[in-house]
């Protein structure tokens, strides 16, 4: 069972939690992109 | 190998069993066994989680896919992160506070037993198989670079996991995914950094990535609206999704990892850790393959990576395979010398992308050859890493490389064998046979469960040569059930349809995958969305049906 004080790491909610990983998730995809198409 | 890679060896080899044994010592009963006590960290239980995931496939599989087809394998891991926060909010949660060792448990629950048992069948027969591959993959390494037969490898790695996995159980499993996991990471960054040191003193890394981009072997987004071209960008952000959200979400070799933590907090952080690191962690293996591409630009490689097959052809068809070895050592040169002139100056990537299509071409023909002596659909994607290994690797390096592929073979395997084990105890030996067996036989015959399942993976891993790029193997097998799997799950979490619709639903799903699979419609990327869709649109469907007929029922 959850308990009520396990509190959220440095984020302090899950909802902005989960926007950092959404967030990071797409940059990480754009970059990838960028690195696939730049003119080497 | 040298005396010193074999000495590193054989002390992974001695020192995981041993520690294996020693983080499992004291599991009293299946609540230890399977669960690891419930009293893990999110930092543990995430390594395990990734550890589990990473298959010595990953190392072996991928960069010689990075080395042939390029890094659009990638995209496969798109949908993993948005997966990791969708099973947090939904299922996660579910899991944990229905105090379950399955995730099939919570099915009897939700809708009735037959459903609960159909559903863990079905994991039973694709883990089943695909855990037998996870152990072969790393054969075809140790085949080349150790000159062991692939059923020695087998045992041996079979075997070491197997003790440890039967004395310990989850506990063993996630302390030494911990460690395997750090030495992955030491592997990966090593294996990296190698490749970048082993260019020429004149070409740099970004003359290097202008031959592979040249090449096309950077390319990762193929916008492609093609339901049969592989790893298009949306197959990789819509398939991998259903993927990874069946995997993580419904296979038992994941989710007992994560039932493991103190608290439902510890087990969706160990879950979004593997969102933030699994993407960039495939994109440095597979660019270590695009960095052995091009370090054989100055190298000529070999006409087949697959010495014993290279040797059979030699002694078979010796005229036909010098011809070809004269026609690659003159494209192998022409290709260096266009590499060079492209590195000097980028306006020259044509010629350059004409000479890589030569040498591909005589590449063609040797591996035709190869097919033609060996009667079979020879593939040597998964040797060409470990002949990089055994070339460029000296002072014990090249033994912990072939440790790292242990560990990441190991890693998988003993998460799976502890799932099978469990699924097998709970869900059928428990629920049918014994149900109010003591601790002590019910630990006796979880262990018994097993080592079982371990000679059955290794069983199933010495006939699976007869299978193509083990890659894909383990990744097909899993199509074909999770997406049926997924979508009972939907059913559950979402709706309030009735567990006869769910059960046949199920049914359906499963028979409308196997079709796909079969007439070849789709990539197989696509199967796990359609057995997800078919068994929640067939339970949606089905579900008033059985109320018009028989309102007094409901």
């Amino acid at each position: 069972m959850d308990e009520p004080h396990d509190p959220v790491p440095v984020f302090g909610t899950w909802p902005r939690i989960y926007a950092a990983v959404v967030v990071c998730a797409a940059v990480v995809m754009a970059l990838i992109a960028v690195f696939s198409r730049w003119p080497w | 190998m040298a005396p010193l890679d074999w000495v590193v060896l054989a002390v992974y080899l001695v020192g995981i069993v041993a520690f294996g044994m020693w983080a499992g010592r004291g599991s009293r009963g299946m609540n230890d066994f399977f669960l690891a006590g419930r009293n893990m960290r999110w930092w543990a239980i995430g390594l395990s989680v990734m550890a589990t995931q990473i298959s010595a496939i990953t190392f072996v599989g991928t960069t010689g896919q990075a080395y042939t087809d390029g890094m659009r394998f990638l995209v496969f891991y798109f949908g993993l992160p948005f997966a990791m926060v969708i099973l947090c909010v939904t299922l996660v949660p579910f899991f944990y506070r229905a105090r379950v060792f399955t995730a099939y448990e919570y099915l009897e629950q939700r809708f009735d037993a037959r459903t609960r048992t159909l559903t863990s069948l079905l994991f039973l027969c694709g883990r089943g198989l695909s855990v037998g591959v996870t152990l072969y993959a790393p054969s075809l390494v140790l085949s080349v670079i150790l000159g062991w037969t692939e059923t020695t490898t087998i045992l041996i790695m079979g075997g070491s996991t197997i003790v440890y996995v039967v004395y310990g159980g989850n506990r063993s499993v996630i302390w030494t995914d911990v460690v395997q996991m750090a030495l992955i990471w030491f592997g990966i960054f090593l294996c990296f950094g190698l490749a970048i040191a082993r260019l020429p003193a004149d070409v740099s890394m970004r003359d290097g990535l202008a031959m592979a981009q040249a090449a096309g072997r950077l390319n990762v987004m193929d916008t492609s609206l093609s339901l049969r071209t592989p790893y298009t960008l949306w197959s990789g952000l819509i398939g991998g999704l259903f993927v990874a959200l069946a995997y993580f979400g419904t296979d038992q070799s994941q989710v007992q990892r994560y039932l493991a933590g103190s608290s439902l907090t510890q087990s969706r952080l160990s879950l979004l850790f593997n969102a933030f690191l699994k993407v960039p962690m495939q994109f440095l293996i597979l660019l270590t393959g695009v960095l052995v591409f091009v370090y054989y630009h100055f190298q000529e490689p070999p006409p087949l990576w697959n010495a014993p097959v290279l040797a059979r052809v030699e002694r078979e068809a010796p005229a036909e395979l010098a011809a070809i070895r004269e026609k690659l050592g003159y494209a192998s040169w022409q290709r260096r010398e266009a590499a060079k002139a492209l590195a000097a100056d980028r306006a020259r990537s044509v010629e350059y992308a004409r000479a890589q299509r030569e040498l591909d071409a005589v590449r063609a023909q040797a591996v035709a050859l190869a097919r033609r002596v060996t009667g079979s659909d020879y593939n040597d994607t998964n040797y060409i890493f470990p002949t990089y290994i055994l070339a460029t690797l000296r002072g014990g390096l090249a033994g912990l490389v072939i440790a790292v592929i242990f560990a990441a073979a190991m890693s998988t395997l003993s998460g799976e064998l502890n799932s099978l084990a469990t699924a097998s105890m709970v869900d059928f030996y428990k629920r049918y046979l014994r149900p109010h067996a003591s601790e002590a036989q019910d630990l006796f015959v979880s262990r018994v469960l097993t080592a079982v399942w371990g000679v059955f993976a290794v069983l199933v891993a010495l006939r699976a040569r007869q299978l193509g790029s083990a890659i894909e193997v383990v990744n097909r097998f899993g199509s074909y059930v999770y997406g049926p799997i997924l979508g009972v799950f939907m059913l559950a979490v979402l709706t309030r349809v009735p567990a006869w619709a769910a059960f046949t639903a199920i049914l359906a799903g499963e028979a409308v995958v196997m079709t796909l699979a079969v007439t070849g419609a789709v990539h197989w990327l696509w199967l796990s969305v359609a057995g997800a869709v078919a068994v929640f649109a067939c339970g949606l469907l089905l579900s008033p049906l059985r109320r018009r007929s028989a309102p007094a029922a409901a």
